[in-house]
């Protein structure tokens, strides 16, 4: 059987101001994701903001990964970030300053 | 030796194999899901746009995607499923009266009965140490039916049920379902594209005799598997049976949605599963294998 390879939609059009994040994903059968973000409106976020994974244990209380990822500064930009040996739960966090904001698109990638 | 006749002979085969045995479906399976291999075709039900997603009812925008579970918890870590590890899990958003969904999409062949048997278990998101009975809004299931191209009098039918665990906090307990049609609207100028929230909160009506206490168990994060069976006729758009571990509803009171056929959904047979939480706080529904099964 070939291994499962999955595209999740995890955060589509939401608006992204102040601290946001992505629903909990649990996704702990993968070895692996990728975390693609893009803007589908013209992002207003300054270029030094990044967005942080996030890990769990029970899916409620997080900690930083260690991977971080720019934002996109223009709706044909993609952005993306590698996970590996994550657990059982990712999200994608940020803590964007006052009046910044972003209109995303999160996809995980995952693969066994 | 003795002959055997198809019938028992196909039964046999059946009781031999644990992961069909479980189920006990009409004379041909069409699927029969376990989650240990994947999503097996369930995923996320996105609504409708055009142009723009800000065409999107915020009711479906809502919707995320479901996911490979082994329901893990804070105290006791993971539950897994009633066969193997994995069981798929459709989770709210921590918002009192979110929604989500999973959705497979097929069509079907013949216009004759069609048995949908599934294991399913909910629990709120375990954020408190108390019992939170009352957490769980509703889960539920629909199909979306539609006619053949080349029936006469085409139609859209969606049989609707839910068990509505607790409405503002109250622990009402019983099984439901929605006839009511809601209004649809166009999207976008094509004249091609529209949409409808069918699971809108309006319009449930009890079923009778729909009354039942589940076993939820003694806290939080301890789940019971249930088994559901309903059966439902194509050829007549009618239910024609509806099981919840030992009880045996009656169907006669039941209706679902109809209304004329949409532009592109010829002998669409689309399977819903759907949690709702009462609370602001997370709310899961999962399944462990699903089977459909028709005669045909």
């Amino acid at each position: 059987m070939l291994a499962q390879n999955v595209a999740a939609v995890v955060c589509r059009n939401e608006t992204w101001q102040g601290r946001a994040a992505t629903e909990p994903y649990e996704c702990g059968w993968a070895k692996e994701a990728i975390v693609f973000v893009r803007a589908l409106k013209p992002p207003a976020v300054p270029s030094s903001v990044t967005a942080r994974v996030q890990i769990s244990a029970d899916g409620m209380h997080w900690a930083d990964e260690g991977t971080r990822l720019t934002f996109p500064d223009n709706t044909d930009a993609v952005a993306f970030a590698r996970v590996a040996h994550f657990g059982g739960w990712l999200r994608l966090a940020a803590d964007l300053p006052a009046g910044a904001e972003i209109t995303l698109l999160v996809t995980l990638h995952l693969k066994e | 030796m003795t002959s055997m006749d198809a019938e028992t002979l196909r039964r046999a085969l059946r009781d031999a194999n644990p992961a069909l045995s479980r189920f006990d479906p009409l004379s041909r399976i069409v699927f029969c899901d376990d989650f240990d291999r994947g999503f097996c075709g369930w995923t996320q039900l996105v609504g409708n746009y055009e142009g723009s997603l800000d065409s999107m009812l915020p009711a479906y925008a809502q919707h995320s995607h479901p996911m490979l579970s082994t329901l893990p918890n804070w105290d006791s870590g993971s539950h897994n499923g009633l066969d193997g590890g994995y069981a798929l899990r459709v989770q709210t958003r921590p918002r009192r009266g979110a929604r989500n969904t999973a959705i497979k999409r097929l069509t079907f062949r013949k216009a004759g009965p069609i048995r949908l048997e599934f294991y399913f278990t909910f629990k709120p998101e375990a954020s408190e140490l108390l019992l939170s009975e009352t957490d769980v809004r509703s889960v539920g299931f629909l199909y979306d039916l539609q006619s053949g191209d080349s029936d006469a009098g085409g139609e859209r039918v969606m049989p609707h049920l839910r068990f509505l665990n607790a409405l503002d906090g109250e622990h009402v307990q019983r099984w439901q379902f929605k006839q009511a049609l809601q209004p649809s609207r166009a999207l976008g100028n094509s004249g091609k594209t529209a949409t409808h929230d069918h699971l809108s909160p309006e319009g449930w009506e009890n079923l009778p005799g729909g009354e039942q206490r589940l076993c939820y168990n003694e806290i939080a994060t301890k789940v019971n598997w249930h088994y559901a069976c309903f059966d439902f006729d194509l050829s007549r758009w009618q239910a024609t049976s509806f099981r919840i571990n030992d009880r045996v509803f009656d169907m006669s009171g039941f209706a679902p949605m109809r209304m004329p056929a949409w532009r592109n959904l010829w002998c669409m047979l689309n399977i819903v599963f759907f949690v709702e939480t009462d609370t602001d706080k997370r709310a899961s529904l999962a399944i462990d294998g699903v089977c459909l099964s028709g005669e045909f």
